[in-house]
């Protein structure tokens, strides 16, 4: 356990932490573009440049082993005349395009500039390397090789991480370029992470290409429901629409994103969302088709049977359990999904691409109800008349709903997700816009807190059960979530 | 602070209960301006806006209404940066960015509104421009008009005007070509 000081400061560290780390832990920052914490170390940038006593030369902080009495200064003078000269030295052929620069007040280059430098550029426009701007690679990515530090972040992303190394750098010197090897394409699921690791506006991303600035966007901290390993995420938003979706690291599941799941967002603004309800394929007023479901299920009363979501929230399934116990009191209903869980390609993405499986369990837990087997083969016989359930669930019952020809009452957020055959759709307020408790693989217990208000007159699942169930003459009294989640969490 | 003024309002005499003497006095000031006014128009105080104008002070000439200006190649010079919208105190510009598929700077302004009900006329948009891209020397000073929309004025609007550009509507357009004439342009 060497025992080293920084800045005056005396503190005690694992073996192998560097000194970056060290000063971290004193709550020193040492200014860095290629460190990153989930990276290997690669010690090309040389922005962490510290001084330490005894040694002749700065030392980078970020590939230096703290060792027994090392005294380190990381704000001398000559500290400071280095790393004005190392941002001096990678703005060279920098094309200092900010204002069409969608990295512009993220941009590691723009703070430390401001923090550490200052200096007006010696450097003429005319004489900077030229490199290619503009070339989207993959189908998530844009990159500008003018923009780029040559941190080779990117390029040990791909190669430690995903493992797929996509990525190169080409030629030598002043001319080096980050370029795809041959034959390759950047498509490897996890893509995105390279914008967020660029520490310049290098890699941007298309999606969120010139839709905002950074600074205009409030962030709102929440879940991914992309699949059940449930990532921890921050929304950002402005104006009521979303823009973008961005990791929240985390121990206990992610420091990355996948592609797949920072696109969930686009569902909730997608022009088909719901906003009123649907009987067959006609669009009617919320009211009217609460009314018409309500009176459909009462006429088959003692044949209704109700299928939890494990897309649905805790709440909102323990919304649908009180619905089938207490409004329709039957016992044909299933909270019961067993699907295969587990890390799917040893980062991120899970087999289960539902993300509350566990969730709807612990309803399975509170409430009972059958397996889904027993409830798959009561609608294939025939002997259930109605089913309420959401929208993705009802798939999982496709073949047996076409067997038994029970009519089918479904929630959906989107209009594409309706099952065909369906008799009536309920719209409900999804999880970008309503809190709601899911539960992922690991039995961890995860809240989304809602970015954006849900269209006018939308309401959260559990609050359309109430309604519905007030329809057929019985009052759940649910008017909260935790009113819901009374007895089960 | 608040300070407190105490005002003497003294009760009206007899003479000016009666109220007619009153009249006279008032009458005489009117009739006094409407005959010196008669006689001697030069003298009169009234600028007949916009046929008619002041010189306007130096710094308030960069305080007029704003214009977009334009590249060599006619494009604007605008990258939709949001560098203006992000100083304006008025919250009176609204930027909508796009991207050209083949010029050499990539982005371009698809909406550009100023909402001259809202602006200030502050000036902040000019100073914050990177790109030289926004200026307030049209010498054109908005003024009333009988409906709020009209004064909102969009990319097409902030880019006419220009040197080579032929006027399209109003006295305003009017004025504005006469400077950009009396400045060597078209
Ligand atoms: S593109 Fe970005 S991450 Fe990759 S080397 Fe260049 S600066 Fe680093
Ligand atoms: S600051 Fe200039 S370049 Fe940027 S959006 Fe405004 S006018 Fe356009
Ligand atoms: S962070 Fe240490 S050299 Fe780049």
């Amino acid at each position: 356990m060497p025992k080293l000081t920084i800045d005056g400061k005396t503190l005690e560290v694992a073996k192998g932490t560097t000194v970056l780390e060290a000063a971290q832990q004193l709550g020193v920052h040492v200014p860095r573009y290629c460190y990153h914490p989930k990276l290997s170390v690669s010690g090309n940038c040389r922005m962490c440049l510290v001084e330490v006593e005894k040694s002749p030369k700065l030392l980078t902080a970020c590939s230096t082993e703290a060792a027994e009495g090392m005294v380190v200064h990381t704000a001398t003078e000559k500290v400071k005349a280095a790393r004005r000269d190392v941002l001096e030295y990678l703005l060279l052929n920098h094309p200092l395009d900010c204002p069409v620069c969608d990295q512009a007040g993220e941009c590691g280059l723009q703070d430390y500039y401001m923090e550490h430098s200052r200096a007006k550029s010696r450097f003429p426009a005319e004489d900077k390397v030229r490199r290619q701007k503009r070339r989207p690679l993959g189908p998530h990515l844009v990159l500008d090789n003018e923009r780029c530090i040559l941190c080779t972040r990117c390029v040990r992303f791909c190669a430690e991480v995903t493992k797929t190394a996509e990525l190169e750098v080409m030629e030598r010197g002043d001319r080096s370029f980050i370029d795809l090897k041959e034959g390759r394409a950047l498509d490897n699921g996890y893509s995105l992470n390279i914008a967020d690791v660029c520490p310049v506006g290098a890699w941007t991303s298309r999606d969120f290409r010139f839709k905002q600035r950074v600074w205009f966007l409030k962030k709102t901290p929440t879940v991914c429901l992309g699949c059940a390993t449930g990532c921890l995420t921050e929304v950002h938003h402005n104006e009521g629409a979303i823009y973008r979706v961005m990791p929240r690291p985390n121990a206990e599941t992610n420091t990355w994103l996948c592609d797949a799941g920072r696109m969930v967002y686009k569902a909730v603004q997608a022009g088909d969302r719901l906003a009123k309800g649907v009987i067959k394929n006609g669009l009617i007023e919320l009211e009217p088709a609460l009314r018409e479901t309500a009176s459909r299920i009462d006429e088959n009363h003692a044949a209704a049977a109700v299928l939890g979501s494990p897309w649905l929230s805790v709440e909102d399934n323990a919304a649908l359990a009180r619905l089938a116990k207490d409004a329709l009191k039957t016992e044909n209903f299933s909270f019961d999904f067993n699907a295969e869980q587990g890390i799917k390609d040893g980062i991120l993405i899970n087999k289960d691409p539902a993300p509350n499986a566990a969730g709807a369990r612990r309803v399975k837990a509170a409430c009972g109800g059958l397996s889904f087997g027993e409830l798959a083969a009561k609608v294939a016989s025939g002997a259930v008349k109605v089913l309420v359930t959401e929208a993705r669930a009802a798939a999982l019952l496709k073949n047996e709903l076409k067997a038994g020809g029970a009519r089918l009452i479904v929630f959906a957020a989107n209009r594409s997700e309706i099952p065909q055959g369906a008799y009536a759709t309920l719209p409900y307020a999804n999880y970008f816009e309503t809190p709601g408790t899911f539960v992922n693989f690991q039995g961890l217990e995860r809240r989304t807190v809602p970015a954006v208000a849900a269209p006018e007159g939308v309401r959260p699942l559990w609050a359309m059960v109430n309604r519905l169930a007030v329809y057929s003459g019985t009052s759940l009294h649910l008017d909260s979530a935790e009113a819901a989640l009374k007895g089960i969490l | 602070m608040i300070s407190v003024k105490k005002v003497d309002n003294r009760p009206l005499n007899w003479l000016e209960r009666i109220y007619l003497p009153e009249i006279a006095r008032g009458l005489a000031v009117t009739l006094r301006h409407f005959f010196v006014n008669l006689f001697n128009p030069k003298g009169m105080p009234t600028v007949q806006y916009p046929e008619q104008q002041l010189e306007l002070p130096h710094a308030a000439k960069t305080r007029t209404r704003h214009r977009l200006k334009l590249r060599a190649d006619n494009s604007p010079k605008c990258v939709a940066c949001f560098m203006c919208q992000t100083a304006c105190p008025a919250y009176c510009i609204r930027i909508e960015a796009a991207e050209y598929p083949d010029n050499a700077v990539e982005k371009y302004p698809a909406v550009f509104d100023i909402d001259l009900a809202r602006c200030v006329m502050c000036g902040m948009c000019v100073e914050a421009c990177p790109e030289d891209a926004i200026a307030m020397d049209t010498l054109e000073i908005p003024g009333g008009e009988q409906d709020r929309a009209r004064l909102k004025l969009t990319k097409e609007d902030l880019l006419r005007n220009l040197p080579g550009e032929p006027s399209v509507v109003g006295a305003a357009n009017r004025l504005a070509n006469e400077y950009l004439k009396s400045k060597g342009g078209a």
